[in-house]
């Protein structure tokens, strides 16, 4: 055969079968090679070489307790030494509001708007702030009011919009923080610096961190569980991806399970037609059998992920349906959750099952509710978002409490920034559209580890500044960590030569003036 | 009475050498008159008068600590001088610059009184120790002349007892003056302060005002506005008469915060003259206006124990006694949480903190016998998640012996409450959950005899009170 020239090694010259070594090796050596073999696991080495010298030991740490931190261990069962201090929440579950509601029709009650309806916003107000793109061609900055009413509430007489009924029933329990503030003006960026702590993909999430961090209270349920409320095709819906409870460089195990609204809630999970529960079993242990020596041969953590996936997935298979069955719910959650919340994928009825996975401890649950967006229409929209997503906060917080849950469970309400004052497109009496604004926008929490009652932080007149405590999105999550009973300075993954954390990398501070 | 006795000994001696030295004894007496006669040229009437009277009392503070540390030295130098004789020569010296400048203090602390208008018993009480003090060094710089001629060895030493007793005496009160009477007691340890009998000042001692108004007033406003100075005819130091304001008016609108005079007065700018508190005294901190605006805003009771919107650290958690260390027992807790049973899980990396009993994996299949097998670590275990498990009455029973328990879920048990009344030997216990049992009114009643314990879920029991899910023990007491 004619040697190629660019082949630098005669392919027929030696064969090991030639060498004067052993003839039992050169046995082996007959079964076990071929040369595609050798080629590709010489390939393999090389890059598992490499790869060992880029990621230093941190790599293969995972190897030795990835499987132990998913166990109850606390800091028993793996190195973290967490939490830190005596926590006053074991768990959270974070109403995230995707797309950003609006400030000032909510919460920031700004009564001196009224007289300044359609006039120009300061232009000193503004500053030097660049707009999107969306309202940065427009000639001029009306002032929109809000076009609701808002009226005092609970006995800290707390200003809430009339369009927030229930919410405003339990104001005394919350922790309002109108000075939240972001970096990010676009909803991607945005919305991952306040999953993530950062506005490029690829870091962990809140959820991903404490599911490493703190570990699982129920072995047969997922650590960090994510619910989607169905779309609403009339609102503004912006795209929600698992990029937001992935678990970055952090093993994938961490990674927040998705539970669907629409048929099964976890796809697959059922045995299929034929296979019973012990053939199920015998299959899992020989493919556990199988990853266990491909875990010993490569190394690869995620390996150890998967094997744990199987099993959590095993044990799902019973542990979910009985999650969801709601027939036993008391008639009192209907009265409270409304019944609307017998229709999978509604808020109110993740908000339910959040109620339910708090009581099974589950660590972490995050639901998210899109349609926030309100660029135009905002005298449409509003009502319907606020109808949509009112009673089900208001539900789960009174249930929590009444359950003796909220005693250890916090509860987060946020979005990924505010919105303008000012309108977007044409201002009516009838009519408004809000643009994006990072620079203020109202957040609040409740439960284990926040004072209730308070009011935190102050903005402008125009609700566009903060001015008083501001907290930057780094701060909150800092904060959520504290009442989980964990230093976020001290909470760190080495990775990429950094030691990585949520709160990275500018100095974060956790916000002492709502702690309990 | 013998330290009395003696003074008066002295006093004799004193009087004694009078007739032979006359002539220092005349000057001495002189001076003394004078110092006596000193608050006659500035009678305290509570009206300020001419700037510069002001002016140079101000300084009053700044001289006064000259005789304090001269005092106290002396009679180190008086002691350190049976030694070394320099120092006794030394001590004559100090004598007499601490009498002059006690002198001069006195003068200026009238002048600081008599400018600013100041009165009340604290400023009078300070006055006269000031006056007492410097009559006495004026007796010390006398009877020394005799003890250093080798008489009266001890008297000379009883009165610089006296001088040290009335110097202290004087300077609490000056002190309580400038930083307020609660100055030394307010960061005390609570049960030294426990000790010493509590200022009685209401006749609610566990409303919010007790708790936390009044202090806010006490340590802030009271040293101008109270018995020892009544600023401005007001006087802050009980709820009656911040209630009944002062010369300007009342100062408390209740549930009118923004149209209360006194948070008017606190929430200036710093600069302003009217700015409380004056004088460049510690101004409120937003967390006391915080707690004032919101009980004012509830409507400024006496009585009310809490007031929503303020939250209050303290109010609701002593910090809870360290548990032992479990270290040693860590091997099996290990062990434990690899199985498949029930786990022991640290509360934080802290052992002190304790250990949580979890059972929620195995819930079904954990009874009252596998409760008693963590019957050994219950002097580690905090709180024990017992929610949704097949323990019974019986298991209360065995929890009676878990000391440490803080919180204790048995929701959705089977438990019938027969035997919560043992649970009363819990005294660290501020959660218990008996939600979804079928626990009644009259199994729960037992459990108002836990110290600690302030929250009791009774939703879907029957025992559950028709209005609040929750209820709480401590204000039913």
């Amino acid at each position: 055969m004619k040697q190629h020239p660019l082949c630098s090694d005669c392919e027929e010259k030696v064969t090991p079968m030639d060498l004067p070594i052993p003839s039992g090796l050169k046995k082996e050596w007959s079964v076990c090679e071929s040369r595609r073999q050798f080629l590709g696991r010489a390939g393999k080495v090389l890059g598992w070489a490499s790869l060992a010298t880029l990621f230093g030991e941190a790599s293969f740490r995972h190897v030795t307790f990835a499987s132990g931190n998913n166990s109850q261990a606390g800091f028993g069962g793996n190195n973290l030494g967490l939490p830190h201090f005596a926590p006053k929440a074991k768990r959270a579950i974070y109403l995230f509001m995707s797309g950003a509601p609006p400030q000032v029709d909510l919460f920031d009650y700004k009564p001196n708007l009224a007289a300044q309806f359609d006039k120009d916003m300061p232009a000193s107000v503004r500053g030097n702030q660049q707009l999107t793109g969306m309202t940065a061609g427009q000639a001029r900055f009306p002032v929109a009011p809000a076009h609701w009413p808002f009226s005092q509430h609970g006995q800290t007489g707390t200003w809430i919009s009339d369009l927030l009924p229930y919410t405003a029933r339990m104001v005394d329990d919350l922790t309002l923080i109108k000075s939240t503030n972001t970096d990010a003006i676009n909803h991607e960026p945005a919305i991952m610096l306040m999953n993530t702590g950062n506005m490029n993909s690829g870091k962990p999430c809140l959820g991903a961190w404490l599911a490493y961090g703190l570990g699982s209270m129920n072995d047969n349920l997922p650590t960090f569980v994510v619910l989607q409320t169905k779309t609403n095709p009339k609102e503004n819906n912006q795209p929600v991806s698992s990029r937001l409870w992935s678990s970055g460089f952090l093993s994938s195990e961490f990674a927040g399970v998705g539970l669907r609204s629409v048929g099964d809630p976890v796809l697959y999970l059922q045995d299929p037609a034929g296979v019973d529960r012990d053939v199920r079993r015998k299959m899992l242990d020989a493919v556990e059998e199988i990853n266990r020596q491909t875990l010993a041969e490569v190394g690869d953590p995620e390996t150890n992920s998967r094997i744990a996936q199987y099993e959590m997935a095993f044990r799902m298979q019973s542990s979910v349906p009985e999650l969801t069955d709601l027939s036993k719910e008391p008639e009192s959650t209907w009265e409270l959750y409304g019944v609307e919340a017998k229709e999978p994928g509604t808020f109110a009825y993740n908000c339910l099952l959040a109620r339910r996975m708090a009581e099974r401890r589950v660590r972490f649950t995050q639901i998210y509710k899109r349609g926030w967006d309100v660029h135009d229409n905002v005298v449409g929209n509003l009502p319907v978002l606020c109808h949509e997503t009112d009673l089900g906060c208001y539900a789960l917080v009174t249930d929590l409490k009444r359950r003796g849950l909220l005693d250890d469970t916090l509860v987060i309400w946020a979005g990924e920034f505010g919105r303008t004052v000012y309108s977007q497109g044409g201002l009516s009496q009838e009519n408004y559209g809000r643009d994006h604004h990072p620079r203020c926008f109202t957040t609040w929490m409740t439960g284990a580890g926040v004072r209730p009652g308070v009011t935190f932080g102050e903005t402008d007149d125009y609700s566009y500044n903060v001015v008083k405590d501001p907290v930057h999105v780094r701060d909150f999550n800092a904060t959520i960590l504290h009442c989980l009973g964990i230093d976020h300075n001290k909470f760190t993954y080495e990775f990429q030569g950094l030691h990585q954390k949520l709160t990275s990398p500018v100095a974060a501070f956790v916000v002492q003036g709502i702690l309990a | 009475m013998s330290v009395a006795a003696k003074v008066v000994d002295a006093a004799g001696d004193v009087l004694r050498r009078a007739r032979l030295i006359p002539r220092v004894w005349i000057g001495a007496v002189c001076a003394g008159v004078l110092i006596v006669l000193l608050p006659l040229f500035f009678p305290l009437d509570g009206k300020p008068h001419a700037d510069w009277l002001q002016f140079l009392g101000r300084f009053h503070p700044l001289l006064v600590h000259l005789p304090i540390g001269l005092i106290v030295l002396l009679p180190l130098l008086e002691f350190a001088g049976t030694r070394r004789l320099s120092l006794r020569e030394a001590a004559g010296f100090v004598l007499q610059v601490a009498l002059a400048t006690c002198v001069a203090a006195i003068v200026f602390g009238l002048l600081l009184a008599y400018g600013s208008g100041e009165i009340g018993t604290t400023v009078t009480r300070h006055m006269r120790g000031g006056i007492v003090l410097a009559i006495e060094l004026l007796l010390c710089l006398s009877v020394r002349r005799s003890w250093l001629a080798g008489q009266q060895s001890r008297s000379y030493f009883i009165l610089l007892g006296v001088v040290l007793i009335t110097l202290a005496w004087t300077a609490h009160h000056g002190g309580s003056l400038t930083h307020g009477s609660d100055y030394l007691t307010r960061y005390m340890p609570p049960t030294l302060k426990r000790f010493l009998a509590p200022s009685a000042v209401s006749s609610h001692p566990n409303s919010f005002f007790a708790r936390h108004i009044n202090t806010v007033l006490d340590t802030k406003c009271v040293a101008c506005h109270g018995t020892n100075k009544e600023q401005g005819g007001l006087r802050l130091d009980s709820y009656e008469s911040l209630m009944a304001g002062g010369k300007d008016g009342i100062v408390i609108t209740p549930r009118n915060p923004d149209g209360s005079l006194l948070l008017k007065k606190v929430t200036l700018p710093p600069t302003d003259p009217h700015f409380m508190p004056a004088e460049g005294r510690a101004p409120l901190t937003p967390d006391e206006i915080a707690r004032i605006r919101a009980w004012v805003l509830q409507g400024a009771s006496p009585d009310a124990s809490s007031v929503p919107g303020i939250f209050i650290a303290e109010d609701h958690e002593e910090a809870p006694p360290p548990v032992g260390d479990y270290s040693a027992l860590m091997g099996e807790i290990r062990q434990m949480q690899q199985s498949q049973g029930a786990k022991l899980v640290p509360v934080s990396a802290n052992p002190s903190d304790g250990l949580i009993l979890r059972t929620t994996d195995v819930a079904a299949s954990f009874d009252d016998a596998q409760l008693a097998n963590f019957q050994r670590f219950a002097p580690f275990i905090v709180e024990a998640e017992l929610g949704r498990t097949a323990v019974t009455d019986a298991g209360v029973e065995t929890l009676s012996q878990f000391k440490s328990l803080r919180a204790l879920h048995l929701e959705g048990t089977a438990i019938s409450g027969r035997t919560l009344a043992r649970l009363s030997s819990l005294s660290q216990l501020t959660y218990l959950n008996l939600s979804a049992t079928k626990v009644t009114s009259d199994t729960v009643a037992p459990l108002k005899s836990i110290p600690n314990l302030r929250h009791v879920y009774l939703f879907n029991t029957p025992a559950e009170p028709a209005s609040a899910a929750e209820i709480d023990l401590r204000s039913t007491q």
